[in-house]
């Protein structure tokens, strides 16, 4: 009934922890400048992959960081030697990895493309240097137009990352950057609001007032903009800060959304196999003494019961623009849509923030912007108590 | 007349204002009577709760029997120790009823404060024999000529009768106890007569049961004597009686004039009052109840509620817990709209409520909401009847009400003269009538005004405390009910009266009042997906409104294979964070914006 989540992986993620400098927003799972310990790693990698016990062909694989491209030619291929070896990928696969502006150049795109990467997602970020500083991003605009531009040149299926609700951003920057972005020809963009993290610089500077949050009517309007100036341009707006050009969608990240199964490797990587959700140890070093050992990678996990999936499958689900299937859900979780949402479901769709047309339930202009709000009610049963009125 | 068993008998108690060094002197008299030797004491042993060693304060009455040899005569001092707080006058009172004479403490340096005069004047009501004790002579800045010239202007004491000590260095301590001896006059009563006993203090050990602590005003009782409290009509076996010294030192008997203990395996608290007599069994048809027993009077009230609902059980095993040790806090089981079910809780005063919080905290790990504090007020309705008010809730329409009336104390407020215009203006802004004003020395004068104990409660201790940089002390009592300009004041989230943040106020406070607790409720609720309408209201009649402005966005960007798992406990948390806030409407308000009601809307 719930083989959804018991399929063997069709998907992989790989976590390369390295940049070569860390960013005051950024909170991520990656040391930077530690170039000597690349060939640790790589054997780790190689290691962890040896785990699978036999080749799992696949459809989707994504290399993220870090910044996988901090990797030089030789060591990236050493880690696609591991990775054909045990991942091979099927025909039709989606292969991504992520780059960091700076790191492009023809050799590197030539190598990759060898290595049947066919999707470039690039952590632009702004094309602004005032912003680009303002995030203390290591690159210029200059490096931004001239990677994109050269990306296109080796790939049709280029992924853009824009973030918005910088310190001191104004509306007209954000819209100028949307408009380039757009102007430019990729195929996909990712905008994130910026968010303030515990251990990062920003954050400490948030506390001692050095820095501001922007207003919530702002940033509201930074994304209503990115809304519309991209659904204009012919994007699709199919995730909460996903836009595609039709047949551009990120098939690996949608994997996440539908509650299906994936493998991961690499420290802090997390995977979900077998109806288990495991995340490996967040610390570079620990990670890698942990492979040389020959223990496991894994520092949490927790195998869903049939209602926490269901709950999962609901509240992911409903970041997709799309929203869920009634038949859908109930064929992939065994429940219906509606005795897991309860009350709560009823009262959202009450409210305006979710609607139901035909046989889907979706999130309302209304609810998208304030969807986080309604995530705790439906991924949480509500007690007893309010459940009997 | 003193019979000849009492003549080497003295019993006395110690008042002075907080921190003048009542425990360290008594101390230094254990010490210097050898009931403990300096390697024994631990410092301030009659403080021996862990709390009122935080607060520095006493707040159990304790009790040590103390043998003082002088040349071929032995004499037993017995010392009772008083709660030094106003909100323990009547266990103050008790106290002084079992003693003939009072060491009225006053700091060299700080002179006479405010509780110094109050707790002088309770103890001549009980008609004690005063001793004049100024401490922390060695003090380089001791003002001790002065000092003595406040006590004479405040409390009529003879200069020449004040004794000089610092408890410190233990200067004076032999000097002390020969004007005890010399001085306090030797219990009266009668060893053959019929037996009353007044128990002054009472405390709970799990395994002998209520310990009574008594003074024997007449009569003697012996080990395995039937004894009778006579307000509950008990009759017990006196199993142990002893003295303390200061641990528990049983005996054979005690007999008129001797202060001690009785263990008369009493299992429930119930059934020892303060101020009770103790009387034997057979006799007790015989013997009157010793005069001055009153029944603890709770003046200040306020909500308990667990903050999460299941755990009402636990908080009333705690609550049952803490009042076997202490019969003077009563809890009585409420339920509100707002906050689902709990306990309203009455206490002698303010600080005491913060001693029961505290020890709530400490000894249980209920998660508590409270909500503000109230005094309790008198309403007479227009058929005459007359209602005790001990929440807001309980207050009728105002058509019903023919006079409401709330407690008035009368306050008197010590501070160096500087500041009198400063703690003037504070009492008026509270409605307070100046009965008199009285010069301690040049530099220093004694205010007393009579103000609603509302207006008291509350923060006139900080206030004051910042209005004269820390110098200003006081002190108040209870003096009766007077009809007042009252109302209930509601408040109502969106459009729903929230019965937890209903407060009694004076009508022309209402206004500020109001416009104060619904900012500061703005403040303290979150936005929420919708608009939210604070509003404050007295009757129908809306008075103050706030808004708190819909959710506009609140949505996180990224959310991929490794953030699925964070984002769960994320959101899990946030979903239990909404469990403990309480939710009226659908509207979520965090606990501690049950005290935003306190609010009171005057410039900081």
């Amino acid at each position: 009934m719930t083989k959804n989540r018991h399929q063997t992986p069709q998907s992989a993620y790989i976590h390369i922890p390295f940049c070569e400098h860390r960013c005051a927003y950024c909170n991520f799972t990656l040391i930077a400048n530690r170039q000597d310990l690349v060939p640790a790693f790589l054997e780790a990698i190689d290691r962890e992959l040896q785990t699978l016990g036999q080749a799992m062909p696949i459809q989707t694989l994504f290399l993220g960081g870090g910044t996988p491209t901090y990797l030089s030619e030789s060591e990236l291929n050493q880690l696609f030697d591991s990775l054909d070896r045990w991942l091979p990928r099927q025909p039709h696969h989606e292969t991504s990895v992520e780059a960091n502006p700076n790191d492009i150049s023809p050799a590197k795109l030539q190598l990759l493309t060898n290595r049947q990467v066919n999707r470039l997602s690039l952590g632009i970020q702004s094309f602004d240097n005032t912003k680009l500083r303002a995030l203390d991003r290591s690159h210029t605009s200059d490096q931004c137009f001239a990677s994109v531009q050269l990306t296109r040149e080796w790939l049709d299926n280029v992924a853009v990352d824009l973030i918005f609700a910088a310190p001191g951003e104004t509306q007209s920057t954000w819209q100028r950057d949307l408009e380039t972005a757009v102007k430019l020809g990729v195929q996909h963009l990712s905008t994130y609001g910026l968010t303030f993290e515990r251990g990062t610089r920003f954050w400490s500077d948030l506390q001692k007032q050095r820095i501001h949050r922007s207003e919530e009517d702002a940033e509201l309007s930074m994304y209503r903009a990115a809304i519309a100036t991209l659904t204009s341009a012919g994007f699709e707006h199919y995730e909460v800060s996903n836009f595609a050009m039709p047949g551009h969608r990120c098939r690996h990240n949608e994997v996440y959304w539908q509650g299906k199964t994936y493998f991961a490797f690499g420290p802090g990587a997390a995977r979900f196999v077998d109806g288990q959700r495991e995340t490996n140890h967040r610390s570079t070093t620990t990670y890698l003494k942990r492979m040389q050992q020959g223990s496991s990678p894994t520092a949490e996990s927790e195998t869903l019961a049939d209602e926490d999936y269901a709950r999962e499958r609901l509240v992911f689900g409903l970041r997709r623009l799309e929203g869920i299937q009634f038949e859908d859900f109930h064929r992939d979780t065994g429940y219906s849509l509606e005795s897991i949402g309860g009350a709560a479901l009823r009262r959202y769709l009450q409210s305006g923030w979710l609607e139901i047309s035909q046989d889907t339930i979706r999130l309302t202009r209304q609810g998208l912007f304030i969807s986080d709000a309604l995530w705790p009610d439906l991924l949480v049963a509500e007690n007893a108590n309010e459940c009997a009125t | 007349m003193t019979h000849a068993a009492c003549k080497h008998i003295r019993n006395f108690s110690i008042v002075a204002h907080i921190d003048h060094g009542k425990s360290t002197l008594a101390d230094r008299l254990l010490e210097a009577t050898g009931t403990i030797t300096q390697r024994e004491m631990k410092e301030q042993i009659l403080d021996d709760m862990e709390l009122e060693r935080e607060r520095g304060i006493t707040i159990k009455a304790r009790t040590v029997a103390m043998r003082y040899r002088r040349g071929k005569d032995e004499f037993e001092l017995n010392l009772i120790d008083t709660p030094g707080h106003v909100d323990f006058h009547y266990e103050v009172s008790r106290a002084l009823t079992c003693c003939e004479g009072a060491l009225l403490l006053a700091d060299a340096f700080q002179g006479v404060e405010a509780q110094t005069v109050a707790n002088g004047y309770a103890a001549m009501e009980h008609d004690l024999t005063i001793i004049p004790v100024i401490n922390k002579i060695d003090l380089s800045h001791a003002r001790v000529d002065e000092v003595i010239e406040e006590m004479e202007q405040s409390l009529a004491i003879d200069p020449d009768e004040v004794v000089k000590v610092s408890a410190k260095t233990g200067i004076g301590a032999k000097e002390l106890l020969d004007a005890i001896v010399d001085r306090v006059p030797p219990p009266t009563g009668d060893p053959d007569a019929e037996l009353q006993a007044m128990v002054f203090d009472s405390h709970y050990d799990k395994f002998r049961g209520t310990i009574m602590y008594v003074r024997v005003m007449n009569g003697t009782v012996n080990k395995g004597d039937k004894v009778r409290l006579m307000r509950a009509g008990t009759n017990h076996d006196c199993i142990e009686l002893g003295q303390f010294r200061p641990l528990r030192t049983p005996c054979e008997k005690l007999y008129a004039g001797q202060v001690g203990y009785l263990i008369c395996n009493i299992k429930s608290i119930d059934d020892v009052h303060i101020g009770d007599t103790v009387c034997l069994a057979k006799s007790a048809d015989l013997v009157k109840p010793l005069p001055g027993y009153k029944a603890p009077k709770r003046m200040v009230y306020c909500g308990l509620f667990p903050s999460d609902g299941q755990d009402f059980e636990e908080l009333r095993d705690a609550l049952g817990k803490l009042s076997i040790n202490d019969p003077s806090f009563e809890f009585e089981p409420e339920s509100s709209e707002a906050l689902g079910f709990g306990f309203r809780c009455g206490f002698l005063g303010l600080l005491h409520m913060e001693i029961v919080q505290q020890r709530l905290e400490q000894e249980s790990d209920v998660d508590l909401v409270q909500t503000a504090p109230n005094v309790t007020y008198e309403i007479v309705t227009n058929n005459g009847e007359t209602l005790e008010i001990h929440r807001p809730q309980e207050v009728p329409d105002s058509g019903q009400i023919q006079e409401f009336r709330q407690p008035i104390v009368r306050v008197n407020l010590v501070q160096p003269t500087e500041y009198i215009g400063a703690v003037m203006k504070l009492c008026q802004d509270r409605r307070g009538t100046l009965v008199r004003t009285e010069y301690l020395s040049s530099t220093r004068a004694m205010l007393t005004y009579e103000l609603p104990l509302a207006e008291v409660i509350y923060d006139l201790h900080d206030k004051l405390k910042s209005a004269t940089r820390g110098y200003g002390t006081m002190d108040y009592e209870v003096i009766g009910y007077r009809p007042g300009d009252l109302v209930r004041m509601d408040i109502l989230v969106n459009g729903k009266r929230v019965d937890a943040l209903s407060i009694i106020c004076n009508r022309h406070d209402a206004d500020r009042r109001g416009r104060a607790v619904c900012k500061k409720l703005k403040s303290e609720i979150d936005r929420h997906m919708f608009e939210v309408a604070v509003q404050a209201a007295i009757g129908s009649r809306i008075i103050a409104r706030e808004t708190v402005p819909a959710m506009r966005k609140n949505v996180t960007a990224k959310c991929y294979g490794g953030d699925i798992s964070r984002k769960k406990k994320l959101w899990a948390k946030q979903k239990e964070g909404k469990k403990r806030m309480k939710s009226i409407g659908q509207v979520d308000i965090p606990q501690k914006a049950f005290m935003a009601v306190l609010d009171t809307g005057e410039e900081k």
